[in-house]
């Protein structure tokens, strides 16, 4: 899937040394979204609210990380679902409600969600949230945007140039051109859909290490998914291949 | 007519029953869910639907297979040399020519799968309250996903053996399941030790 989708697939290439913590991608979100204010509190931080939600479908993040000669050094990072080409949630679903659009957006169809959160223990970024009806929501990368050729509501609105869509292989190219060694999520799980240009290290900016799908995850959708179908067949057919090569038992004959 | 012996009791069967049909619903509704069936899940009018048929059927399972623990369990753990030669001769069934050793009420296959069912079932069935009701428990989530569906692939291979050895491969035994009763001649062939100890051999 990921070959036939590479040429078009689509990312947001997200530039925190370009954000200024506007949270304009927040209220753009909200409002093409729909989704409602959120009550929230003071918790010291003016990060606000203070995690993803079922009403936030991104935030940015004001990690505090004092350096020499800033001691009040703030880095902004824009967090979202990664849209991950291998996707933990697309991959846990039990009934398809998460799937995979041609742009490569991970979006959620709300209508087939059964609700039993497991998509948020397989995925690696703890981005999937249920709202009140237990229905999961979350970024979408503007699915219904970017497939009528417009970009996201947040990068549409983005001031700065902090955040970017287009083609993938083009965002990354342009970025390591304009100087950035490190490429958060270029390789990580297939290539991740939101990419990050870091000035230095991912986890200053309290980006998740080596994400990776939960090994029991990945061990059951390589070994025991097709081990039920190979097995249940198998079954069958020795079962019929006993009845036709050796045949039931009988009685009379077990005298011999 | 034939005399006839009681090899299975009226509650036994119903429950029985009970466990198959919850059984085989589960496993059905269970690749829906696994391999996205959405003609499976039409006929429950959406998965949403199938998920909470799922769920509640797996409580029948799991009551089922507890009262089935009272019938089998004690046979199921008690194995003799017969049963050792039993395995040695794959109980008859890959060759007409070998001498199978008497059973008794059981074979050792029957114990064994018996057993897997007991052992399997509970896990699956108590992997299955974790996914349903620990939901904001990632550890408890992960872990149970894993039990539930390793125990899932053992339901998928050994549930058609079972079907398969019951009925096309040794006629005549269906009706255990049915009526609950076998001719006694057919009784003394195959299980003599069982016979022998209710003294009707």
């Amino acid at each position: 899937m990921a070959n036939e989708n590479s040429k078009n697939r689509k990312a947001i290439l997200v530039t925190p040394e370009l954000c200024i913590g506007c949270r304009a991608c927040q209220v753009a979100c909200k409002s093409w979204n729909q989704l409602p204010g959120i009550k929230t509190k003071n918790n010291g931080s003016y990060q606000n609210p203070p995690d993803l939600a079922s009403a936030a479908y991104n935030i940015i993040r004001y990690n505090e990380v004092p350096s020499q000669d800033n001691p009040v050094r703030w880095l902004f990072v824009s967090r979202r679902c990664m849209h991950c080409d291998d996707a933990g949630c697309m991959k846990i679903c039990p009934s398809g409600a998460l799937y995979k659009t041609d742009e490569g957006a991970v979006a959620f169809d709300r209508d087939k969600c059964i609700g039993c959160k497991l998509c948020v223990t397989a995925c690696p970024f703890d981005v999937p949230r249920y709202d009140a009806d237990g229905k999961v929501t979350k970024c979408h990368l503007c699915f219904d945007r970017i497939g009528a050729g417009m970009s996201p509501a947040c990068v549409k609105t983005c001031p700065t140039g902090a955040l970017k869509y287009g083609d993938r292989e083009e965002l990354i190219s342009t970025a390591r051109k304009d100087g950035f060694a490190t490429l958060y999520g270029e390789q990580d799980l297939g290539g991740l859909g939101s990419v990050y240009a870091f000035k230095e290290e991912p986890k200053l900016y309290g980006m998740v290490e080596n994400p990776a799908i939960p090994s029991s995850v990945n061990f059951w959708h390589t070994y025991l998914k097709p081990l039920s179908v190979i097995g249940l067949g198998g079954v069958v057919a020795a079962a019929a291949i006993h009845y036709l090569a050796i045949g039931p038992h009988k009685d009379n004959e077990e005298e011999v | 007519m034939a005399e006839m012996v009681r090899k299975e009791s009226g509650g036994a069967i119903l429950n029985h029953w009970m466990l198959a049909i919850s059984c085989i619903l589960l496993i059905v509704t269970g690749f829906a869910f696994l391999f996205h069936l959405d003609g499976v899940g039409a006929v429950f009018g959406g998965y949403e639907t199938m998920k909470t048929v799922h769920n509640w059927v797996g409580v029948v399972f799991g009551v089922s297979l507890v009262f089935t623990m009272f019938q089998y369990l004690g046979d199921s753990l008690k194995y003799d040399a017969d049963d050792a030669q039993w395995f040695k001769v794959a109980g008859g069934y890959l060759s007409h020519k070998v001498k199978v050793p008497p059973m008794g009420k059981h074979n050792p296959g029957q114990k064994l799968y018996y057993l897997g069912i007991v052992i399997f079932g509970i896990a699956i069935a108590l992997s299955g309250l974790g996914i349903w009701l620990m939901k904001d428990n990632a550890t408890i989530m992960l872990l149970s996903h894993l039990v539930h569906n390793v125990s899932f692939v053992f339901f998928c291979i050994m549930v058609p053996v079972h079907i398969y050895l019951s009925t096309l491969a040794n006629p005549g035994t269906l009706q255990i399941m049915t009526t609950g009763m076998v001719p006694l001649e057919l009784a003394k062939k195959r299980y003599p030790k069982w016979m022998k100890a209710i003294g009707k051999m």
